[in-house]
């Protein structure tokens, strides 16, 4: 009996143990997870920044490494050469941001099946059909290629391991103890996964398919109608209408002439056999509008400094923590401030002593969809060219955790690039190929590199020519007084259209024909308007000789920017931050007054007067708390969709819809078109009717929702922009629901999810003044007084000052005395 | 003393070695030195478990304001961190106690 005791209570003992260190399900491993000593009570961090002093000393340095904190969290990096300075980088960034790197490049490498089991697999398999390894792999040759790209690669990595080589489990950020793994080594690969997710972001997608589809059922004629390759209604060009080329232009490529115009893929191959199981993307979400960006800069004689001042603010997904990380890098040859993108180094967004430089994205249509016409079903051959060409087999193995074999995929290689995607409504054999410009191999760091050590105009231009992509307006203003876009990046050289429709993968016409020259992408310096500027608007007007795309962003955030700019005088920071938190809503100065008159001249309920009296009385500002701007913005979608749904919604096949610069012309001025009407109804509606029924359609949404017309029905509480833990499930670490005005269309472009991800403005000079703000903190751990200090002055549309020091040891009243020492080993 | 004993010698093992060392002390102090009755050594080791989790994990809660642990609390659907510190302790306690107790038998069969 005295044994049985024994033993049974050694069992009892030994039975918690296994239990409590092992997860079940989404429960991580209790033990280690709830004991102070390991778990998360380690990452509560201290809410008074600790003033220490840090000396580490570390294997492969070549030199001491100084590095400061300011009271915001910002490292101010000072190293003696780019190695070591890279080094300190990635471990800096890791220790802030680890988590979120490492979630990232698993992301975008199809990876995350190993850390969170079967419900990311269809993440993972998209990151590998669309050959996300295949670019990263083609980038990082040509990166270790170059003695600079190498140095900064092979450091950054160095550097970040270091980080993880010292973490104790108990220092592990705390995801990785929900999650129950830890961290992998860092590769320089990572480096070039994380720009393919930027390129995948930002230029990534294709509307080939759904305006094929559209083609398809209306014809030539409609597409032409509907879908203009230029705004119709209204647009303000990047690059100022009327500028000159000044260049001699390459031929124009054409389209093969004997390609049939109703279906540009004239032998359509109907694959009848199916492979053993769904192999082909999910039809790709369209960009989120809020997914866009500004950027301007004002010359000398428009600012009250006598300088140049440029603002910048590009708008992801806002989520918490941030996409960027503050950092200054400095070296005897570079002093550079701004934002970087943890896992990548250097500084991507910023300024130093000389230049100052910001982007936006350009919407080129650089990923195009090739109909495949294979030999068989083994599709080891495929028609190119009159001949049977061979395929290259990529296989992807994906572990998945929880499961012992790993999910295979085999991804066949055209030379237009891998074979994933297609176009019949419910097939599941691939019959598209993906031609994108992530696969294109380059070293487009460097042009950050060089940026970040630009003295003038022409470091800048030089530093533009390294770029691949994603394409984006590189704006640039510097001590010498001049100020600059580009639309940058290496855009293909195709005949009018070409990739507007699904293009004929038989049919070398068909291919890209080359590239633009990059000195012939579209510039412009010191223009005489004195100011240069970019909204992800059309690139030129249509005068530009080639080919970029047929459909830009809308022009609405650009009209507003351009116009401000233009009667702005006198300018200093504040001027520019206060154009950044600008309100005003293009699109309702635009259409409203003809839609008002048209509820005037209707019977209204004393409610729909109400809402109809408070929209006449509207200044067109998307405040926070205005109730016109919540019933305009819940109207429009609405509008648009109940003259489009009955043509173009189908559940069989995806169709693009008309753009809302085309639905606007269409109201203004051609009121009697047959599309108004709703093809599903007997009766024939007219304008005024689809006018009427979604402005009724709208208030019964905002009372669904909101109850009756009150401060309920402000526009901030209707729009409800929420900034999300990366993890999208960990409810609370979110940031709390913000007050914010602004929407799509609108300069502060903030949306539900999206919207200004970094807000900077540089009044360059003799000593640069910078200023900015990002909605979150430098830290990524929701335990640390760091991880969301700068959500409120965000919220506000407030900037702060960012201190760029000049050397390890000058004073500032912000800097607080903790900092790390990097010795050499 | 049993329990002092228990908490420093478990303080030193769990700050040097992985979570479960926290079983070690009590079963081997209870084994050294048992306690007069069954029920009296689970209590010095479920007391001495509990009351080191709890005021380790009470520091650093108050020490980060709970930044943290108020807000695994709520991912574990519970209302605050304190509560959270409570179920931290039962844990702990429980452990130390089952341990203490085959300490205390163990010694009995021999």
């Amino acid at each position: 009996m005295k044994f049985v005791k024994a033993i049974l209570s050694i069992l009892v003992v030994a039975g918690l143990v296994f239990v409590l260190n092992r997860s079940w399900g989404p429960v991580p491993a209790l033990g280690s997870f709830l004991s102070p000593f390991t778990g998360f009570w380690q990452n509560g961090e201290n809410p008074v920044p600790d003033n220490s002093q840090v000396s580490l000393k570390v294997d492969g340095l070549t030199d001491e490494v100084i590095v400061r904190f300011d009271d915001t969290g910002v490292p101010h990096i000072f190293a003696k050469n780019d190695y070591d300075l890279f080094f300190a980088q990635g471990y800096i960034t890791a220790k802030d941001r680890l988590w979120q790197m490492e979630l990232q490049v698993r992301a975008a490498s199809g990876r995350l099946s190993e850390i969170l089991g079967p419900a990311t697999l269809p993440l993972d398999q998209k990151s590998r059909r669309l050959g996300m390894g295949y670019g990263a792999e083609a980038n990082l040759k040509l990166g270790m290629s170059d003695k600079r790209s190498k140095t900064a690669l092979t450091g950054y990595s160095a550097g970040v391991n270091a980080y993880i080589d010292q973490l104790a489990p108990k220092d592990l950020p705390v995801e990785y103890k929900l999650l129950g793994y830890r961290p992998e080594v860092w590769k320089p690969i990572n480096t070039m996964y994380m720009l393919e997710q930027m390129t995948l972001m930002l230029a990534g997608r294709s509307n080939d398919l759904s305006i094929s589809n559209v083609l398809k059922k209306y014809g030539q004629e409609v597409v032409n109608q509907l879908f203009p390759d230029y705004p119709m209604l209204q647009e303000s060009p990047i690059i100022p209408a009327g500028t000159k080329w000044n260049f001699p232009t390459l031929p124009i490529p054409v389209k093969n002439p004997l390609s049939s115009s109703d279906s540009p893929v004239a032998q359509i191959f109907n694959s009848k056999y199916s492979l053993a199981n769904n192999q082909v993307l999910a039809p790709a979400e369209p960009k989120p509008e809020g997914i866009g960006s500004n950027n301007w800069a004002v010359g000398a004689e428009k600012s009250i400094t006598g300088y140049p001042i440029l603002a910048n603010d590009p708008h992801l997904e806002l989520t918490i923590p941030s996409i960027w990380y503050q950092v200054q890098l400095h070296t005897p040859e570079m002093n550079v401030y701004g934002v970087s993108l943890p896992g990548i180094p250097s500084v991507i967004i910023g300024f130093n002593q000389n230049v100052a430089w910001g982007v936006t994205n350009v919407d080129a249509d650089v990923f195009d969809l090739y109909k495949i016409k294979f030999k068989d079903s083994t599709h080891a051959q495929y028609w190119h060219e009159n001949q049977w060409k061979a395929t290259r087999k990529r296989e992807e193995l994906i572990y998945v955790k929880g499961k012992t074999e790993p999910v295979k995929e085999n991804v066949f290689y055209t030379h237009h690039g891998p074979v994933s995607d297609t176009d019949q409504p419910d097939g599941d054999v691939p019959n598209l190929a993906i031609k994108w410009i992530g696969h294109e191999p380059g070293n487009s760091f460097l042009t950050f590199y060089e940026l970040n050590k630009a003295k003038n105009y022409d470091d800048y231009r030089k530093a533009l020519t390294y770029y691949v992509g994603p394409a984006q307006n590189f704006i640039f203003a510097d001590n010498g007084k001049n100020i600059a876009i580009t639309v940058n990046g290496k855009l293909p050289l195709k005949y009018k259209d070409q990739g507007k429709f699904l293009l004929d993968g038989t049919d070398p016409m068909d291919d890209w024909q080359g590239w633009i020259p990059a000195e012939q992408n579209p510039f412009v310096k010191n223009p005489t308007r004195g100011f240069v500027s970019s909204a992800n608007q059309s690139s030129t007007d249509p005068t530009y000789p080639y080919y970029i795309n047929w459909l830009f962003a809308p022009s609405e955030r650009g009209i507003r920017i351009n116009e401000r700019l233009t009667a702005m005088t006198k300018a200093n920071a504040d001027s520019l931050r206060m154009l950044q938190n600008d309100n005003f809503s293009v699109m309702a100065r635009t259409i409203l007054p003809k839609l008002l008159s048209v509820l005037r001249a209707s019977a209204l309920s004393p409610t729909q007067k109400a809402a109809e009296i408070t929209l006449s009385g509207w200044n067109y500002q998307n405040n926070p708390e205005s109730i016109p701007a919540a019933i305009f913005e819940t109207w429009m979608p609405l509008l648009q969709e109940s003259i489009w749904n009955d043509e173009f919604n189908s559940d069989s096949v995806v169709m693009r819809y008309p753009s809302r610069d085309r639905t606007m012309y269409m109201i203004l001025n051609q009121p009697n078109e047959k599309w108004f009407d709703n093809v599903k109804t007997p009766q024939k509606e007219t304008m005024p009717d689809v006018v009427l029924n979604s402005f009724k359609a709208s208030l019964d949404s905002l009372q669904k929702w909101h109850g009756k017309m009150s401060p309920e029905w402000q526009w901030s509480n209707v729009k409800g922009t929420e900034i999300r833990h990366l993890s999208r499930s960990l409810k609370p670490f979110n940031a709390p629901l913000l007050k914010t005005g602004g929407g799509a269309g609108i300069v502060n472009a903030i949306t539900k999810r999206n919207g200004p991800s970094w807000r900077m403005v540089v009044e360059l000079g003799p000593a640069p003044k910078a200023y900015g703000i990002y909605p979150g903190g430098q830290s990524g751990n929701p335990g640390s007084p760091y991880y969301m200090n700068l959500l409120k002055k965000w919220e506000n549309g407030e900037l702060n000052e960012l201190i760029f020091l000049s050397s390890p040891d000058q004073q500032h009243s912000r800097m607080t005395s903790s900092g790390i020492t990097f010795k050499k080993n | 003393m049993n329990i002092l004993l228990i908490i420093i010698v478990t303080a030193i093992f769990q700050y040097f070695g992985p979570w479960w060392t926290v079983v070690l002390a009590p079963f081997l102090i209870l084994l050294w030195r048992p306690a007069t009755t069954s029920f009296r050594s689970f209590a010095t080791g479920f007391l001495a478990i509990a009351l080191l989790w709890l005021a380790y994990g009470l520091y650093l809660h108050v020490r980060s304001e709970g930044a943290m642990s108020n807000r695994i609390a709520e991912i574990f659907s519970l209302p605050n961190g304190i509560l959270l510190l409570a179920v931290t302790s039962l844990v702990g306690g429980l452990l130390g106690g089952f341990a203490a107790l085959s300490g205390y038998f163990t010694k009995k069969a021999f």
